[in-house]
């Protein structure tokens, strides 16, 4: 439809647009500029050409991070998206009293981070910790470990954090997800003999398919620029075990003052998570054709 | 395809919404009204002469003894100036040594006096154009009469005065817990190799012999760098943090060795990378450590967490090495005067104030080390305190810390290399390399 | 019959473990709070020996955290707001009418949907440095705002896109004007979807952590995340007046979203699967 006048509709976009293209897009494009500079934040600005490309790439703290970033991603699809998955299969597999529980597994996702942080970092403590304290006391003393300070489980330790606090989120989406398909069919599988189990995975899961694939998408762009928990629970350590991307940019940006270098490692990771975005929606369109031809 | 029913749920949910973001916002809007008198301070400048004066001041949290301090300097300086109001940024240190006091100069609302170890990261905000220079006060005003001339070491930049002196800090001594050594029968340690056979014994009694907190990397930073100066000799060690000769030269490798002693007799809490120095501090405090490996600001803590703990301390014991022997390492902090700020001259009287020997005392009581004249001939100082105090001004040398006496950069990559080899992931060599390479080979 | 009661057994129990999960941390983070440092190392966990809750006075009143909710309340709902009122404008344009650069506009704002918050947060700082919009009561709504604005209009257009073609010709030919068609016809219909916007832009904006962080120093206009943190470290080893003033701050959260859970979950599943 034409609008009545001519430049209602510019009107209708000019305020959303303004303050975004001001504080996002305007931004994105500077960082693109100062990443071929050197500069410091507030003297002059000196161009660099690739140079800050060529030092992002052979970094090897940068190259780590995305590696260590990597692994976190995997650890939280299975955490988060495949713990919410369970939640939801649970609660959805009787029709009453699953209430509590519902409201009991989204609550860590509205927490402030420090309360997860001083919480969690008490529970992981090697000293008076939780894990450890019981660990002790049923006499498995032997298998204490320091969580956060060892690197071959502080990053996992993260990630259970992180599945902790986003289960309930992905549950209350699968939930909605489940509810929405029609009772005929689940109860008609149950009639076939299939046991709750098997009406989950056989009939449920494979209806919400589109659902968890957006979970997952959900889970991987968001676990790309996830900062707080990091930055709290470990700020990067132990030995670097835990340094991903942003906790690294901050470092470099806001401690070591080096704004044309961040800049660069920013760019690149941008093009990663628009490489990620590019990639789903290949796999989408392909799994659509393939869906329209079967 | 949403069924009728959920729809009106979703108006229902709506109204409530809008009902809440209405009285949220009308709440809102009432209080900003109200406080518009006081928040209009913030923006109007120059208004020295009788206008109404917020004076930030920043620093990282010094515990809550000294902060008391502050508050009570406060109080006073407010009913001496009623248009002046202080307003202090208590920041977690770690925050504010790395990303926070930039951020803070940088920002809209930047401090009138924030705080600043002295050297080469006063100088880097020198070079950037945040400090004043308040050479005048110092020549002629009260202030100047709070201080004895040694006092300004490392605060004097192209011959101006450029800080008001605030702490003398012990960057890292060895805090025992005076009731389990003499449990055991342990004497104070005065070389390395007694410090170790103390440890074993410490060990085998079933309590952690040195405990700290390295998850932020400075705490084992000032203590293995201290350890390293001795071995290596304070000329190598500066060298090395200038950068003249690499961090992985041949004779600083070899002086890593006490740090792999120290990982290899297993001494040292096994959790130390994992936690921060307040997780550590809380070992030694609770009985679980006999010794930590802390600065001077341990005194002002266990005033507020352990009360009734029985401590002291010793220096790092002598050991056999190129440097000097009895080295203390330290760091003289105290507060810069922003030279963007407005209020140059309210800043520097309330400096004035608060470096006087009533305030200057009242720090001596919350475990400071204060450099202002006034907190020496007093007899209620803490005698630990007194004694750090002595024993800094006695030292054959004095060990600027990596962190704060050279460039970040090359501090980060030393205090990594050297977490690594304490917590045993690396030799010296593979961790030296590795930090010498992040500079750039 | 035995097979369900037996099930039902099962079922409840590997709830409760899980509920246990999900709870004990923060019933912990209670119990810790009414516990003198000490007892929080030296049995961390033992019941409190008495329920005394004057440390949850003290935490509130030197900890001054009144303030700080009460600026994540003001920044939120402001955010929410601008989001709300800007977004509901551009999807009506979007949506409704062709008009040229349509394509790409849209086009700037779906880029927005992907964009990390890497890609811009640094010279945004700077930006907002340059203009002193840092340091203000009202500064974290400036970005917030801007970047819940692309997925805001993005799920609105798709609400109205479902609004049959022939309401809107109707409308037309009835006279009304580009301004009464939005207020008549759009806001109505969109009532649902500017819900799901403000559940999913309350928990976006809420709990943000980095740009609170970077842009907002000085304490009286702290939102929660940064206000908690700074409280933490400035009482640094006082546990107990820490896990009070956790709680406290909490608490309320939670009291309120089991009140309105049904909206926020309806809310966040909207937002994610549209």
């Amino acid at each position: 439809m034409r609008a009545h006048r001519w430049f209602t509709p510019y009107l209708l976009v000019v305020p959303a647009l303004a303050l975004f293209t001001f504080a996002v897009l305007g931004p994105v494009m500077a960082t693109g500029v100062f990443s071929f500079y050197e500069w410091d934040g507030f003297g002059v600005f000196t161009p660099v050409g690739f140079d800050n490309y060529v030092r992002a790439i052979s970094d090897p703290i940068f190259r780590a991070s995305f590696v260590h970033v990597a692994i976190y991603i995997a650890l939280t699809i299975v955490l988060e998206v495949g713990a919410g998955l369970f939640l939801a299969g649970m609660v959805t597999s009787r029709p009453k009293g699953t209430g509590f529980f519902r409201v009991a597994f989204f609550i860590p996702v509205m927490l402030p981070l420090v309360v997860v942080a001083v919480v969690w970092g008490f529970v992981y403590n090697p000293d008076f910790g939780l894990i450890n304290g019981a660990l002790e006391a049923i006499g498995l003393g032997s298998l204490t470990n320091v969580w956060l300070g060892d690197t071959r489980t502080a990053l996992i330790a993260v990630s259970i954090v992180s599945g902790w606090v986003f289960a309930g989120f992905f549950m209350a989406i699968f939930y909605a997800a489940i509810n929405q398909i029609p009772s005929e069919i689940s109860e008609a599988a149950r009639i076939d003999g299939a046991s709750e189990i098997q009406t989950f995975w056989k009939v449920k899961v494979p209806m919400i398919r589109n659902v968890i694939e957006i979970a997952i998408l959900l889970a991987v762009t968001g676990g790309f620029q996830s900062f707080d928990l990091f930055f709290v629970l470990t700020n990067g350590g132990p030995y670097g075990a835990t340094e991903i991307p942003t906790t690294y940019l901050v470092k470099v940006v806001f401690r070591n003052q080096n704004v044309g270098y961040g800049s660069a490692m920013a760019m690149v990771m941008t093009a990663t998570v628009l490489a990620m975005g590019a990639v789903y929606m290949w796999v989408r369109k392909r799994a659509d054709v393939e869906g329209g031809t079967a | 395809m949403q069924t009728t029913s959920s729809k009106r749920g979703n108006r229902r949910r709506f109204g409530v919404l809008t009902g809440i973001l209405v009285l949220v916002l009308a709440l809102v809007a009432a209080a900003c009204s109200s406080s518009d008198g006081d928040s209009g301070s913030d923006g109007d400048s120059g208004s020295d002469d009788g206008g109404p004066v917020t004076l930030r001041v920043a620093m990282g949290s010094p515990g809550e003894a000294q902060i008391a301090v502050w508050e009570a300097a406060k109080v006073s300086f407010e009913a001496s100036n009623p248009n002046v109001t202080i307003e202090y940024n208590f920041q977690d240190d770690d925050l504010y040594e790395t990303i926070g006091l930039p951020n803070l100069l940088n920002g809209g609302d930047a401090p009138d006096v924030y705080f600043e170890w002295a050297g080469e990261r006063l100088q880097n905000r020198y070079n950037e154009g945040f400090v004043a220079d308040i050479t005048d006060a110092v020549n002629d005003g009260e202030l100047g009469s709070y201080f004895d001339a040694g006092a300004y070491n490392g605060m004097v930049i192209d011959g101006k005065n450029v800080m008001v002196p605030g702490n003398a800090d012990v960057t890292t001594v060895m805090w025992y817990n005076v009731d389990i050594f003499s449990e055991l029968g342990l004497s104070v340690p005065t070389t390395w190799d007694e410090m170790i056979t103390a440890s074993e014994t410490i060990k085998a009694a079933d309590i952690v012999p040195i405990a700290i907190g390295n998850k932020d990397l400075w705490p084992v930073g000032n203590w293995a760098s201290h350890i390293l100066s001795r071995a290596i000799g304070e000329e190598t060690y500066d060298k090395m943090l200038k950068q003249e000769i690499p961090l992985d030269a041949p004779e600083v490798v070899a002086g890593m060795g006490y740090i792999v002693e120290l990982q290899e007799t297993g001494i040292v809490n096994e959790s130390a990378n994992a936690i921060d120095d307040n997780e550590g501090a809380e070992l030694f405090f609770q009985g679980k450590a006999a010794m930590h490996p802390i600065g001077s600001w341990l005194v002002s803590w266990a005033i507020e967490s352990a009360p009734d703990l029985n401590f002291d301390y010793f220096n790092l014991p002598a050991m056999e090495g190129e440097g000097t022997q009895d080295s203390v390492i330290a760091v003289a902090t105290g507060y810069v005067v922003n030279a963007k700020s407005d209020h140059i001259d309210v800043a520097v009287d309330f400096l004035t104030l608060f470096s006087s020997p009533e305030f200057t005392g009242q720090m001596v009581e919350a475990g400071g080390t204060p450099l202002a004249t006034g907190a020496l001939d007093r007899d209620d100082i803490d005698s630990r305190t007194l004694s750090l105090m002595e024993m800094m001004q006695s030292a054959g040398a004095l060990v600027a810390p990596p962190d704060t006496g050279y460039d970040i950069e090359v501090a980060d990559a030393l205090y990594a290399a050297e977490a690594e080899v304490l917590g045993g992931v690396s030799t010296p060599e593979e961790a030296l390399a590795v930090a010498q390479a992040k500079l750039g080979g | 019959m035995k097979r369900l009661i037996g099930s039902r057994a099962v079922f409840f129990t590997v709830m409760g473990v899980l509920a246990a999960i999900y709870t004990l941390p923060l019933m912990w983070m209670v119990m810790s709070s009414f516990k003198t440092n000490s007892e929080i190392f030296s049995s961390p966990l033992s019941l409190p020996t008495s329920i005394d809750f004057s440390t949850w006075v003290d935490a509130w009143v030197v900890g001054n955290l009144g303030r700080y909710v009460f600026n994540s309340l003001f920044v939120t709902s402001s955010s929410v707001l601008v989001i709300l009122v800007f977004s509901a404008l551009a999807a009506y344009a979007f949506s409704v009418f062709d008009f040229n650069g349509k394509g790409i506009l849209f086009a700037m704002f779906a880029l927005g949907l992907l964009m990390p918050i890497q890609s811009y947060f640094i010279a945004q700082n700077s930006l907002f440095e340059l203009l002193s919009i840092k340091g203000h009561r009202w500064t974290l709504i400036v970005p917030y705002a801007a970047m819940g604005i692309p997925l805001a209009i993005y799920l609105l257009k798709v609400y109205l896109d479902g609004v049959p073609r022939q309401l809107f010709d109707a409308a037309r030919i009835d006279g009304a004007s580009d301004m009464r068609m939005f207020r008549v016809l759009v806001l109505p219909m969109l009532r649902p979807g500017l819900a799901t916007v403000a559940v999913f832009s309350i928990l976006a904006t809420w709990n943000e952590f980095l740009l609170a962080l970077l842009y907002v120093t000085n304490d009286a206009y702290k939102t929660i995340p940064t206000g908690l943190l700074a409280f933490s470290s400035r009482y640094v080893t006082d546990y107990q007046l820490l896990f009070s003033a956790l709680t406290i701050v909490t608490l309320p959260m939670i009291a309120i979203y089991v009140i309105f859970h049904r909206q926020v979950i309806a809310g966040i599943t909207d937002g994610s699967l549209k």
